[in-house]
C-alpha cells in the first residue's frame, strides 16, 4: 500500500524545515553544562572564577539562583543546579555560554569541581537483594510503594491445581530521537523568548513559569520542528537553563545537547525486576502475585508517575478472580525515569505474555487458546475495578491466530510464530483547544501542537478538519501557534493528539457551520462544498458562495472564526481495591496484537525477525498512510527494545554505552516487512469512534519476538532484550 | 596551511571558507559558516548517517571529514536544486511513499541513495541500494516506506 | 580538544620529513580518518600538525602475477567493488563491506585500519589469515613486514614515528572466508570474528581470530587440525575446540568470555565450511 504524499514532504525534503539544532539567531552564545564527575558525592567547592575571567564568557552557577526551583515532574522541590548533594553522574553543577561551542567547552574545563564522593546504589536490585516486604514503603531509597487487592487471593493459591512463579528482567532503553535536545532562548524586553523542539510547548511554558518564577504571559514558547520525540521531549529540559543565560549575557543563548550527552541525562526507562506468580484450577487462571521494582534513578519521593500508572499493565488484559500487585519506585544513583513510547508497557506486555505463554505450556494447554479464553471483552471489569468500552482485542487475537496458523504451516527447523497482545490507555482525556477560521477559500486550523513526524497534526488533524467540515483536505492549512497565539494545548504525548484535538476540530466545525447555516438564513448546520473552484455554503436549498457569507470584519482578519475544545470527564477506579500509594485509571482502552515470525540461529542463539503482522484495534482510521506508518515505525522500535537495545549502567553510575556506536537501535536490515491490519468498529472516544495509535503498536512487540523465539528453539528467555547470548544460555548452550 | 581559506563548491556555488580551525568538520562548515541547516547533526560519530552528503558525488560523512581534508571538492546537500538528477529522483520516491516522519535522518538518506545512483547510475539494484542505506538510521519510519522508495527507486527505470 | 593545523603534502617523502620534523607525537599522518578522528577529539592524541595522505599516490589497486597489492589509501569501498577481489579474495571481500557502512568505506582505509590496529578490526584476522604483507615506506627506504609482526597489540604497531603504510600485499589468490558474531548483525563491531584461508600449494590452513584481546590473532594450534581443501567434520570439530580453548577471551559490553568461546567454535566450523575455492577466473 502506497501512503499519500506528506504535507510536509516537500520541506523535509529539501532541507528547509529548520528543527531545533538548526536554530541560529544573530548574535546568540553557545551554551554547555558544568557536569558532575561522579553519581552521589557532596560538592564541597565549584570555582568558576578562571571560567567567568574568560573573555566573552557568562557563567551560572548555583548561588546565582535562589529560590529558583526544578521541573515540575521531575525535579521538583530541587534546584536547577546541584547545591550540594550529587544525585546522578553529569548532573549539571552550573552554566557556561560563549561565543562558540569551543569557547563553552574550554570555560567548562576551566571550571574547578572538588567533590566528596559518597557510596553509589547505581543497581535496583542491591537496594532489594530479596523481595522486599510490605513495610519497605518508607526504605530512604523507595520514592513510591503502590499496594492494590481484590479477591480471596490467600484461598485461591491454596485451592491452586498449580502455582507457577517466575521472575523477569527488563533493561533500560532510550528514545533515541535522532535530533537531540536543543532551543535557543532570548529576552525581549519583559518577555522571555523560547524556541525550541518540543513535544509541548505549553507544558514547557507551565513548566518555566513554575521555575523560573516568570508569570505566564511573560513567556512565549515557540515550537520548532521537532526530529522525533517518542516521549523524551515532553516538558521543559534545557530551556530554563538557556533562559537564565540569556538573562545572564543580555545575549539569545543556543543550548543543544551532544548526542553522548543525550544518552547520559536522558529521561528514559530504566531497569525493572518483575516477579510473576499464577494460580491455576481446572484450565483457568484464578488468581495473581505481581511485584514489581521498578529504577526510577533520580525521581524525588512521591513524584514517581511510573510505578502507579504501568503496574496495571503488569496483569494484562486478562481476568482474574483475585489478584494482588505490588510495586515500588526504587530511587538510585542514575538520572529520572521519564517517558518512552508507551512507557513501561512493552515491558509489562513482555512479562504478562511470556509468563502466560510459560503457565500454558506448564499446563499443556494451547498457549494461544488460554489466552485468549481470559482475555478481556467489553464490558469486563478490570482488576483495579474500571469497566472496559468497545474493545477490539479479542477479534485482533483471534485474527492474528488465523495468520500464525498459516505461517506455521511453512516453518522449517529453527523457525518458530508468536502471538502476543497488550492494551493502552490512549489518553484522549488530556485537553486541548483548536481554533478554525474559514475564509473565503480556504480553512485553517490553528492549534498548539507541532507535527513531531507521527502525521498525527498535519495529516491527522487536515483529515479530521476535512471530515467535519466537508471542505476538501487540499484547502486546509494546519497553522501552528506559539504560546502566546494558538489555543491552549497540552502536548504530543498519550497518543492523544488526533483524539483529543480531533474533537476540539469537530466541536469548532459544528459551530462554524451553525453560523453559516443562521447566515444563509436557516437552522442546523450549512454544507461546505467546492463548486466550480469555488467554496460554497450549502442548507437545504439555500447556498451561497463563503466569500459573500463573510462580514468584512472576517474578511480583513481572515475569515470566520469558531472554537472548540475537548475535555474529556476523568476515569474511576474502584478505590477499595487501592491499599497503598497512587494508581492512576486508564481510559480509552486500545488493543494491540502481533505475530511474529523469526529464525533462530541453534550455534549461536541469534534471533532473527523475519516476518511480522500487527491487528491494531483503532476504532476507527483517520488517515490510512500515516496510521500504517506508525504501526510500521511502532514495530520497528519495538524491535530493539525486544532484541538490540540496552543501556548499560555500571556500579559506580556511569552509562556505559552513550553513543550509537554502542547503543544499538534497528537498522534497516534488522526490520522485516510488517503486514497492518486495522480492527474497525470498536470505538473510542476520539473523533467518529478512533482511538490513539502512537503508542499502542510497540507493546506487543518483545513479548511476540520472545514467544516465538521459544517457539523456534525452545528458549524461555526471562529478561530483555534477547540478546543472542541471551538466547544462547537459555539454551544451555554456555 | 590551516589558516588558509578552503575552497569548495557546494550545490555549484563556488566558496572560499575563510578561517576554519584544522579540526572542523565538514559537517560544522556547512551548517554554521555556510548556513546550509539541511545537512543534520546526529551523532557525530559516524553511526547514524544523518549528515551525509555528496562529496565528488561519493555519499560520505561529513561529521567524520575535515573540512581541509576536500580543499577544492564538490559538495552536494540536500538544498541541492533539481539539477542533481539522482537527487531528484530519491525525492520523488519518497514523497511518492511517504517515507519520512520527523525528517530528520531524511537528508542523509535521499543523499546516500543519490550517492549510489551516482556511483551506479541507472543500474543500481535494490540490494544494494538497501546496503548503503543500512548505514543510515530513522527512529519513525521502521524503514518500511523507505524500503518501498528504494523498491520504486530500483524498478523505476527498467 | 587541542587545535592542530592540517596539510596534505604532495610526496611520501615530503610526509615522512614532516613527521621527522615534528618529532615523536608531533605530528599524526591522517588516511581517510574514520577512527583517528575520535582520539583527536578526546585528546587521546594531540599533536601539532595532521598529515593528509590524500594527495600520495597511494590509491591503488595492483594485481601482480594474479596477486592483489592495496594501496593504503585506497578507499574501502573502492576494494569490495572490484569484481575480482570478489572472486578471488572471498574473505577479503566479506570482512571489506562489513566493515562500517557504505558512506564510512568511502573515507576508510585499509591502510588506517592496520595502523590504527583496533582489538576488535574487522580487517586485521582476514589480513592475518590471508598472510599478508606491508609495505612501510620510510626514510631509509622500504620494508616489509607480515601483518602478524606489524600488529603487536591493542592500538600498538611496530610502524616507526617517521614511517608509513604504502601498500598491502596479498599471496596469490587462495580460497578464504570471514565469518562474524554481532549484537546488531548490520553496521555493527563484531563480537567475535574468524577468518580461514587455504594455501593449496602447501595443503596448509591458517586460522584468525578478532574479538580477543589485545590484537586480533593467528590459532596455529587450530589451523595444525586440518589438511587439504576439504577436511573432515571431525578434524574442523577439533579445530573448533581448540580455537576455543587457545583465544584469548576477556569479557566486556559487546560478549562475556564464555559467550565468545561457544562463538569462535561455531564461527571457525562455519568459515571452514565457507573456504571452497574460488570459481574459475572470467576473462
Amino acid at each position: 500500500m502506497t501512503a499519500a504524499a506528506r504535507p510536509d514532504a516537500g520541506l523535509k525534503l529539501t532541507g528547509s524545515a529548520p528543527y531545533g539544532t538548526d536554530l541560529d539567531v544573530p548574535g546568540m552564545l553557545w551554551a554547555a553544562f558544568v557536569p558532575a564527575p561522579v553519581a552521589h558525592g557532596r560538592l564541597r567547592g565549584l570555582d568558576l572564577g578562571a571560567a567567568r575571567a574568560l573573555p566573552g564568557v557568562t557563567v551560572v552557577g548555583p548561588d546565582d539562583l535562589p529560590g529558583l526551583l526544578g521541573p515540575r515532574e521531575r525535579d521538583a522541590e530541587r534546584p536547577l543546579l546541584v547545591p550540594d548533594e550529587i544525585l546522578y553522574r553529569n548532573q549539571p553543577l552550573a552554566l557556561v555560554a560563549a561565543p562558540s561551542l569551543a569557547a563553552a567547552r574550554a570555560a567548562v574545563a576551566a571550571v574547578r569541581v572538588d567533590v566528596e564522593p559518597l557510596p553509589v546504589v547505581a543497581d535496583l536490585e542491591s537496594v532489594f537483594p530479596d523481595w522486599p516486604g510490605s513495610d519497605a514503603g518508607a526504605h530512604p531509597q523507595v520514592a513510591a510503594h503502590v499496594h492494590a487487592r481484590h479477591g480471596d487471593l490467600a484461598g485461591e493459591f491454596r485451592r491452586a491445581d498449580r502455582v507457577l512463579a517466575e521472575t523477569y528482567r527488563t533493561a533500560s532503553v532510550h528514545q533515541v530521537a535522532l535530533e537531540p535536545h536543543a532551543c535557543v532562548a532570548e529576552i525581549r524586553g519583559s518577555t522571555w523568548y523560547v524556541h525550541t523542539s518540543t513535544q509541548s510547548p505549553f507544558g514547557v511554558r507551565e513548566d518555566l513559569a513554575s521555575l523560573l518564577g516568570v508569570p505566564e504571559e511573560s513567556l512565549v514558547v515557540d515550537g520548532t520542528w521537532v526530529g522525533g520525540g517518542f516521549g523524551g521531549k515532553g516538558g521543559s529540559f534545557l530551556e530554563p537553563y538557556a533562559l537564565l543565560l540569556a538573562r545572564a549575557s543580555g545575549r539569545p543563548v543556543r543550548f543543544a545537547l551532544t548526542y553522548e550527552e543525550e544518552f547520559r541525562l536522558g529521561r528514559t526507562t530504566l531497569p525493572a525486576v518483575i516477579r510473576m506468580e499464577t494460580a491455576v484450577r481446572d484450565g483457568s487462571i484464578r488468581a495473581r502475585r505481581v511485584r514489581l521494582l521498578l529504577d526510577v534513578g533520580n525521581s524525588l519521593p512521591g513524584r514517581d508517575f511510573a510505578t502507579g500508572y504501568s503496574i496495571g499493565f503488569l496483569l494484562g488484559p486478562y481476568r482474574t478472580e483475585a489478584f494482588e500487585v505490588e510495586g515500588y519506585a526504587v530511587r538510585t544513583h542514575k538520572p529520572p525515569f521519564g517517558p518512552h513510547r508507551a512507557p513501561f508497557a512493552p515491558q509489562c506486555a513482555f512479562v504478562v505474555e511470556s509468563h502466560l505463554d510459560h503457565v500454558a505450556r506448564e499446563m499443556n494447554a494451547d498457549p494461544e487458546t488460554f489466552r485468549l479464553q481470559h482475555l478481556w471483552v467489553e464490558g469486563s471489569t478490570t482488576p483495579m475495578g474500571q469497566t472496559v468500552g468497545p474493545f477490539g482485542l479479542r477479534p485482533a487475537f483471534e485474527r492474528a491466530m488465523t495468520t500464525a496458523r498459516s505461517w506455521r504451516a511453512a516453518l522449517g527447523p529453527g523457525q518458530g510464530v508468536g502471538i502476543a497482545g497488550g492494551f493502552w490507555s490512549t489518553g484522549t482525556g488530556a485537553g486541548g483547544e483548536a481554533r478554525l477560521r474559514l475564509g473565503p477559500e480556504r480553512l485553517t486550523v490553528l492549534e498548539g501542537e507541532r507535527e513531531i513526524g507521527s502525521g498525527s497534526v498535519l495529516a491527522g488533524l487536515t483529515a479530521v478538519a476535512a471530515q467535519a467540515t466537508g471542505i476538501p483536505p487540499d484547502r486546509i492549512d494546519i497553522v501552528y501557534g506559539d504560546t502566546a497565539t494558538a489555543p491552549f494545548d497540552s502536548g504530543v504525548y498519550g497518543s492523544r493528539t488526533v483524539g483529543a484535538l480531533g474533537r476540539a476540530i469537530q466541536e469548532a466545525a459544528v459551530r462554524l457551520r451553525r453560523t453559516l447555516a443562521e447566515r444563509l438564513h436557516g437552522q442546523g448546520q450549512a454544507e461546505l462544498v467546492v463548486r466550480e473552484g469555488t467554496l460554497v455554503a450549502t442548507l437545504g436549498s439555500r447556498s451561497a458562495p463563503v466569500a459573500e457569507l463573510l462580514t468584512e470584519a472576517e474578511r480583513a482578519e481572515g475569515g470566520l472564526v469558531a472554537d472548540g475544545r475537548h475535555f474529556a470527564a476523568p476515569n474511576h477506579l474502584d478505590e477499595d481495591r487501592v491499599v497503598a500509594g497512587q494508581f492512576y485509571p486508564y481510559n480509552d482502552f486500545a488493543g494491540s496484537v502481533h505475530v511474529a515470525q523469526v529464525a533462530v540461529d541453534r550455534a549461536t542463539g541469534q534471533v532473527r525477525v523475519e516476518r511480522y503482522a500487527a491487528f491494531q484495534d483503532i476504532g476507527t482510521v483517520v488517515d490510512l498512510g500515516s496510521a500504517q506508518a506508525q504501526v510500521e515505525g511502532a514495530v520497528a522500535m519495538g524491535l530493539g527494545t525486544a532484541l538490540t537495545e540496552e543501556a548499560i549502567w555500571t556500579d559506580d553510575g556511569r552509562l556505559v554505552n552513550d553513543g550509537l556506536l554502542d547503543y544499538r537501535i534497528p537498522t534497516l536490515g534488522e526490520v522485516p516487512p510488517v503486514d497492518v491490519t486495522f480492527v474497525e468498529g470498536y470505538a473510542g472516544a476520539g473523533p467518529n469512534g478512533a482511538k490513539g495509535l502512537g503508542e499502542p503498536p510497540i507493546i506487543p512487540v518483545p513479548a511476540a519476538v520472545a514467544i516465538a523465539t521459544r517457539a523456534a528453539c525452545g528458549a524461555h528467555v526471562t529478561e530483555l532484550p534477547l540478546s543472542a547470548e541471551r538466547v544462547a544460555r537459555a539454551l544451555k548452550l554456555l | 596551511m590551516t589558516d588558509a581559506a578552503v575552497p569548495l563548491t557546494v550545490n555549484g556555488h563556488a566558496h572560499s571558507v575563510r578561517d576554519v580551525p584544522g579540526p572542523e568538520r565538514l559537517l560544522d562548515t556547512l551548517r554554521w559558516r555556510l548556513g546550509l541547516k539541511g545537512t543534520k547533526e546526529g551523532c557525530r560519530s559516524g553511526a547514524c548517517g544523518a549528515c551525509v552528503v555528496l562529496v565528488d558525488g561519493r555519499a560520505t560523512l561529513s561529521c567524520l571529514t575535515l573540512t581541509h581534508d576536500v580543499p577544492g571538492a564538490q559538495i552536494t546537500t540536500i538544498e541541492v536544486g533539481p539539477e542533481d538528477a539522482a537527487v531528484a529522483r530519491v525525492r520523488a520516491a519518497f514523497a511518492q511513499e511517504g517515507a519520512l516522519q520527523c525528517g530528520y535522518c531524511t537528508p542523509g538518506f535521499v543523499l546516500t541513495l543519490a550517492g549510489l545512483l551516482h556511483e551506479r547510475g541507472r543500474r543500481a539494484a535494490r540490494e544494494e541500494l538497501l546496503e548503503a542505506a543500512g548505514g543510515n538510521l530513522c527512529r519513525c519510519t521502521g524503514y518500511a516506506a523507505i524500503v518501498r522508495a528504494v523498491e520504486r527507486l530500483a524498478t523505476e527505470d527498467r | 580538544m587541542a587545535t592542530f593545523d592540517l596539510s596534505a603534502p604532495e610526496s611520501p617523502e615530503a610526509v615522512v620529513a614532516a613527521l621527522r620534523a615534528a618529532g615523536p607525537g608531533g605530528a599524526t599522518p591522517l588516511a581517510g580518518g574514520t577512527d583517528l578522528l575520535f582520539d583527536l577529539d578526546e585528546g587521546r592524541v594531540a599533536p601539532a600538525h595532521v598529515l593528509s595522505l590524500r594527495r600520495l599516490p597511494w590509491r591503488t589497486l595492483d594485481w601482480v602475477a594474479g596477486a592483489l597489492t592495496v594501496g593504503s589509501t585506497l578507499p574501502l569501498r573502492a576494494l569490495e567493488d572490484d569484481p575480482q577481489v570478489r572472486t578471488l579474495y572471498p574473505g577479503l571481500y566479506e570482512a571489506v563491506r562489513n566493515v562500517g557502512s557504505v558512506a564510512l568505506r568511502q573515507r576508510a582505509t585499509m591502510g588506517g585500519n592496520v595502523v590504527r590496529s583496533a582489538p576488535a578490526s574487522d580487517l586485521i584476522p582476514i589480513l592475518l589469515a590471508l598472510d599478508a604483507e606491508l609495505d612501510l615506506f620510510g626514510p631509509q627506504g622500504s620494508r616489509r613486514l607480515s601483518v602478524d609482526r606489524f600488529v603487536i597489540g591493542s592500538r600498538r604497531t611496530e610502524l616507526r614515528p617517521d614511517e608509513l603504510v604504502r601498500s598491502i600485499r596479498f599471496p596469490e589468490p587462495r580460497p578464504s572466508a570471514f565469518c562474524w558474531q554481532r549484537v546488531r548483525p548490520s553496521n555493527d563491531i563484531s563480537q567475535v570474528a574468524v577468518a580461514t584461508a587455504y594455501s593449496p600449494s602447501d595443503r596448509t590452513w591458517r586460522v584468525a581470530v578478532g574479538g580477543v584481546q589485545p590484537r586480533p590473532r593467528l590459532l596455529p594450534e587450530a589451523a595444525r587440525e586440518l589438511t587439504g581443501p576439504d577436511p573432515p567434520p571431525a578434524a574442523v570439530g577439533r579445530a573448533a575446540a581448540v580455537a576455543a580453548a587457545r583465544s584469548p577471551f576477556v569479557s566486556d559490553r559487546r560478549a562475556s568470555e564464555e559467550y565468545r568461546r561457544r562463538l569462535v567454535a561455531s564461527l571457525v566450523e562455519r568459515a571452514v565450511g565457507l573456504t571452497r575455492p574460488a570459481p574459475p577466473r572470467s576473462a
